[in-house]
C-alpha cells in the first residue's frame, strides 16, 4: 500500500468512558489532526450521536450535500460503548449529511470498531474531503500510528466486494492473520453506484472462524464513503476490553451487567426468544396483525407468509450450535449466520457462502416485493451484503417499481423488463442493475423519492397528464418520508405509529418510536394524549442509546418482568434503572432517568435545528404518503372491508355507514387524514413546538443551543 | 346453547416448537373465560412458561381482559412483548 500521510500518536486513555478526543482526517487535504475535547464537552453532547450532531451542526451549511468536500462522516461509540460485563455494548453510530434526505441521518451498528476506535484512543472519528484516489485510512492503537494510505488493488470481485475487500484488508495488514483486536468499516460497489450504500463493520468471530458483517444500514452512509474516495477504515488495539472504559465504579458495572444479564437469561426464553431465533421471530407476529410489508405495504398478511417465517431459517438456515452476537457479554446474542450457502441465483450462483443475518427486515423487504421463497432472502441479504446497499430501501425501492409497473405507470419499454410482485426473476436482475449502475438501476439506485420524479414525468409526457396530478397518485403509495424509505413495518393501524414513522427526524425508520404493538395490539395509548406523549418520551429514551454507544434490544424486546406492576409497562422502566446505574457507575455522574431524557432531548432538538437548516425541519416534511394511514387503493380496502367498516362505526364516529363500498373507503380516508392532522397538533403542542412544528425559543434556549446560527433559523421560520 | 362449542388456541413463534403443535381446539361452555383458557394451557404445556399474571392474551386478534367470555370459534393466542428493533 502507497502511504499518503501518516502521523505518529500516543493514544489517549479511557476514562470514565472517554477519552475526550476527535480524530480528524481531511482526505482532500491529506491532513490528520487530533482535537482535544474540553472536558465538559460531553457533558453537553452525550456520546456519539451528540459529537456527530454537533460536528455537523459546526461544520456544514444549508448547501452542504452528501458529495460535499464538507460534509462530514462521523463514527463514533459513546461512553457505554464496549463494556463485556454488560450487554449490548458494541454499538456505534455512522452520522452525516445523508444522499437520501440531504440532512443529518444516524445509523447505529454493533461489532468491534467502535469498542476499539475507543481503546485506541479516540471517542469520534470525523472525516472530511474527498480523497484524488481511493484511500484507505489505518489507526493502529498499538503502532501509535495513523495512515492515509492508496486503496490496495487486489483481484476485480475483491475490490468490487464491500464484504470481499475489508476482509482481505483486515487480514493484509495484520501479517495474513484475522485477529479479534482489529476491526474495519467498509464500503462497495454499490455504494458507488446508489444512494442507499451501507456501511459494514467488519470483525472476526472466533467461533465462527471468520469476518462477520453488522450493517450501518440507513440513509446511504455507505454512498457518502465513497463519495469520498474511501472504501475502508481499519482499526487495531490490544488493549483488554474487559474493564476498557475504566469505569469510574467498577463494582457498580458490574451489579448493573449482572442483573440485567439475569434478566435477559429468564425472561427472553419465555418471550420472543430472540438469542434462539433472532430478529426473524418477528415475521409472524407482524403477519398475525397486519403488519407484515406484503406488496409494498398494501396488505399485511399473506397465505404465503409462513414461507418466511422463524422456524423456516432455524430449520434450515442458522448455524444451530454456534452462540452469536456481535459483541462480547451480549447474553441476547441475536446477530444470527449461516454457513456454506450455496447461491443459486446472480452473478455469483454456484458459490458456496457465508450469510449474516438474516434479520427481520431484510425478510420485510423481499415479502415487500411480493416474494416469499426463503433461499431468496438468503441470497438476496448476501447479495446486498456484498454489493454493500440497504436491504430495506432496495427492497422499497424495487417493490414500489413493480407496483407502478403493475398500476400502468411504468411500462416494459421504461424499464426493459416486467417487474411484477412476486417476480424473483425480475427483483435479481434489478437488484444487481441497481449495484452496478447498469440499465433501470440507474433509476432504481436513487430511491423512492426520486423515483417518483422519474415516474411522473415518464407518464406525464406519455400521456399529456399533468406531471403534478400523477405525483399525487405515486406519493400516495411511494413509501418515503423526508426522501428516506419506511423500515418494514405497515402503520395504517396504529397511528402512534403513524406519527413514530412522520415525526421521525432522520426519516421513517423506527428507531425514534415503534409503538405498533403498544397502540394497536396492547392498547395502551388509547388517547390522542396518550400517544402524543408516547411520541415525545420513546424518541428521546430510544436515541439515547445511540448515543451512548448500546444496543436497545435488551430494554425493549425483553420486558422485565417487573415492569408489570408498574404504572407504564410499555416503558420497562425495572430495566431503564439498570441502564442508569450503568452510565452513573461508569461515567462518575448522579444522574436520574429524567436527566437522561433531558441529555437526550438536547440532542433530538439540535437534530431538528439542523434539519430545520436543510429545509426538511416542518410540519410539511413530517406527512406521510396516504398508505402509511389508510389503505390508498380500493383494493386494499376491499381485502379488509368488514374490518375497516368496524373501525368507521368505533373509531371513526360513523352512525351509520354509506351504503356504497367505495364511498365507505373513501370516508375512511378522510377521516384517517383528519386523525393525523390532529396528531400532529397535539405532539407539536406536547414536544414544545409550533403548530408549524418548529421548536420553539424556549426549548433551543433551555437546552443552550439558541446560538447566533440557531438565532437566525428560528427568525426565518417565524418561530 | 350449543354444547359443543370449541375454540381454537393457537401458538405463535417459540411456543409453536415448544407445544410441539401449530394450534389445538378445546371444548367450552357459556360460562368459559380467558383466564380459564389461560390456566387451561398453563396446566397443559407448562414448558410455555406463560405467567398467570402477566400473560396478555389475544382474541380474535384483539387483546381481552381476562374476564372476557369466549364464545364459539373464537381464536386465542398469548402475544410477547414486541417493541421493535
Amino acid at each position: 500500500m502507497e502511504i499518503l500521510k501518516q502521523i505518529r500518536y500516543k493514544p489517549a486513555r479511557v476514562a470514565g468512558g472517554y477519552t475526550d478526543r476527535i480524530l480528524r482526517v481531511d482526505l482532500g487535504r491529506r491532513e490528520i489532526n487530533i482535537e482535544k475535547l474540553p472536558t465538559d464537552f460531553k457533558d453537553k453532547y452525550t456520546g456519539g450521536r451528540g459529537y456527530a450532531l454537533k460536528a455537523i451542526w459546526d461544520g456544514t451549511t444549508r448547501q452542504t450535500r452528501y458529495d460535499s468536500p464538507e460534509n462530514i462522516l462521523v463514527m463514533a461509540s459513546g461512553p457505554l460503548g464496549n463494556e463485556p460485563g454488560f450487554p449490548g455494548t458494541g454499538k456505534f453510530i455512522v452520522g452525516t449529511i445523508s444522499p437520501m434526505t440531504d440532512t443529518f441521518i444516524d445509523s447505529n451498528v454493533g461489532g468491534h470498531f467502535g469498542p476499539l476506535l475507543k481503546l485506541a484512543g479516540f471517542d469520534a472519528l470525523a472525516v472530511t474531503g474527498i480523497s484524488e484516489k481511493e484511500a484507505v485510512i489505518l489507526i493502529d492503537g498499538d503502532a501509535r500510528t495513523i495512515t492515509i494510505a492508496e486503496a490496495p488493488q487486489y483481484d476485480k470481485e475483491t475490490d468490487d466486494g464491500a464484504l470481499a475487500f475489508g476482509d482481505r484488508l483486515l487480514k493484509e495488514v495484520n501479517n495474513g492473520q484475522y485477529s479479534d483486536c482489529l476491526a474495519a468499516v467498509s464500503a462497495g460497489r454499490g455504494a458507488l453506484h446508489s444512494r442507499y450504500g451501507v456501511i459494514h463493520s467488519l470483525f472476526y468471530d472466533r467461533r465462527r472462524h471468520r469476518i462477520r458483517a453488522k450493517q450501518a444500514g440507513r440513509g446511504g452512509t455507505g454512498t457518502v464513503m465513497r463519495a469520498k474516495g474511501l472504501k475502508s477504515i481499519v482499526v487495531r488495539s490490544s488493549l483488554s476490553k474487559a474493564n476498557g472504559n475504566h469505569p469510574v465504579d467498577k463494582k457498580g458495572v458490574r451489579a448493573a451487567g449482572r442483573a440485567l444479564k439475569q434478566v435477559i437469561n429468564k425472561a427472553d426464553p419465555t418471550q420472543l426468544h430472540l438469542s434462539a431465533w433472532g430478529t426473524t421471530v418477528l415475521s409472524e407476529y407482524m403477519d398475525k396483525f397486519h403488519i407484515f410489508p406484503v406488496d409494498n405495504y398494501q396488505y399485511g398478511q399473506s397465505p404465503d407468509s409462513a414461507k418466511l417465517f422463524a422456524h423456516v431459517f432455524l430449520d434450515n438456515y442458522f448455524s444451530k450450535r454456534i452462540p452469536d452476537g456481535c459483541y462480547y457479554g451480549c447474553n441476547l446474542a441475536c446477530a444470527k449466520g449461516a454457513e456454506n450457502v450455496e447461491l443459486t441465483r446472480g452473478p455469483a450462483a454456484g458459490r458456496k457462502v457465508s450469510v449474516d443475518g438474516p434479520e427481520y427486515e431484510t425478510v420485510g423487504a423481499v415479502c415487500c416485493m411480493g416474494i416469499f421463497d426463503p433461499q431468496f432472502v438468503m441470497e438476496y441479504n448476501w447479495y446486498c451484503d456484498q454489493y454493500g446497499i440497504d436491504v430495506i430501501s432496495t427492497g422499497v425501492t424495487i417493490a414500489f417499481f413493480m407496483e407502478c409497473f403493475e398500476r400502468g405507470y411504468l411500462s416494459i419499454e421504461d424499464i426493459g423488463y416486467e417487474l411484477k410482485f412476486g417476480s424473483i426473476a425480475a427483483a435479481g436482475r434489478c437488484l444487481h442493475q441497481i449495484a452496478g449502475g447498469r440499465g433501470f438501476g440507474r433509476v432504481a439506485g436513487q430511491g423512492v423519492a426520486r423515483g417518483k420524479k422519474w415516474v411522473a414525468r415518464k407518464y406525464a409526457a406519455r400521456h399529456k397528464a399533468s406531471p403534478d396530478e400523477v405525483m399525487a397518485e405515486l406519493d400516495k403509495f411511494g413509501m418515503e418520508v423526508k426522501g428516506l424509505e419506511f423500515s418494514m413495518y405497515i402503520s395504517k393501524e396504529s397511528l402512534a405509529q403513524q406519527g413514530g414513522y412522520g415525526f421521525s427526524l432522520k426519516g421513517p425508520q423506527h428507531d425514534e418510536a415503534w409503538l405498533i404493538f403498544i397502540d394497536q395490539v396492547y392498547q395502551e395509548l388509547p388517547t390522542l394524549e396518550e400517544k402524543a406523549a408516547a411520541l415525545r418520551w420513546f424518541p428521546l429514551i430510544r436515541t439515547w442509546f445511540n448515543a451512548t454507544g448500546l444496543c436497545k434490544l435488551h430494554w425493549i424486546d425483553v420486558r422485565n418482568p417487573e415492569a408489570a406492576a408498574t404504572d407504564e409497562p410499555s416503558k420497562n422502566l425495572p430495566t431503564l434503572a439498570h441502564y442508569v446505574d450503568y452510565l452513573n457507575a461508569t461515567t462518575g455522574s448522579h444522574k436520574s432517568l429524567q436527566d437522561i431524557l433531558d441529555d437526550s432531548e438536547r440532542l433530538y432538538i439540535l437534530q431538528k435545528l439542523i434539519n430545520l437548516r436543510q429545509g426538511k425541519g416542518t410540519r410539511e416534511s413530517d406527512q406521510i404518503p396516504l398508505r402509511a394511514m389508510a389503505p390508498a387503493f380500493f383494493n386494499e380496502y376491499q381485502s379488509r372491508a368488514e374490518y375497516y367498516d368496524l373501525w368507521l362505526g368505533q373509531n371513526g364516529g360513523v352512525r351509520k355507514l354509506p351504503a356504497s363500498p367505495k364511498q365507505r373507503h373513501k370516508l375512511l380516508i378522510e377521516r384517517r387524514k383528519r386523525d393525523y392532522q390532529q396528531l400532529c397538533d397535539a405532539v407539536y403542542e406536547k414536544k414544545g413546538f409550533t403548530p408549524e412544528g418548529v421548536p420553539g425559543r424556549e426549548i433551543v434556549a433551555r437546552f443552550g443551543l439558541l446560538d447566533e446560527k440557531a438565532r437566525r433559523l428560528l427568525d426565518e421560520t417565524g418561530a | 346453547m350449543n354444547e359443543n362449542m370449541r375454540v381454537k388456541i393457537e401458538f405463535l413463534g417459540t411456543q409453536r416448537t415448544l407445544a410441539g403443535a401449530d394450534s389445538i381446539e378445546t371444548p367450552i361452555t357459556g360460562k368459559t373465560t380467558v383466564n380459564d383458557a389461560l390456566k387451561y394451557v398453563i396446566d397443559k404445556y407448562p414448558q410455555l412458561k406463560l405467567d398467570k399474571d402477566t400473560a396478555l392474551v389475544v382474541v380474535n386478534q384483539q387483546l381481552a381482559s381476562r374476564d372476557q367470555i369466549l364464545k364459539e370459534n373464537d381464536i386465542i393466542s398469548f402475544v410477547p412483548f414486541i417493541s421493535g428493533g
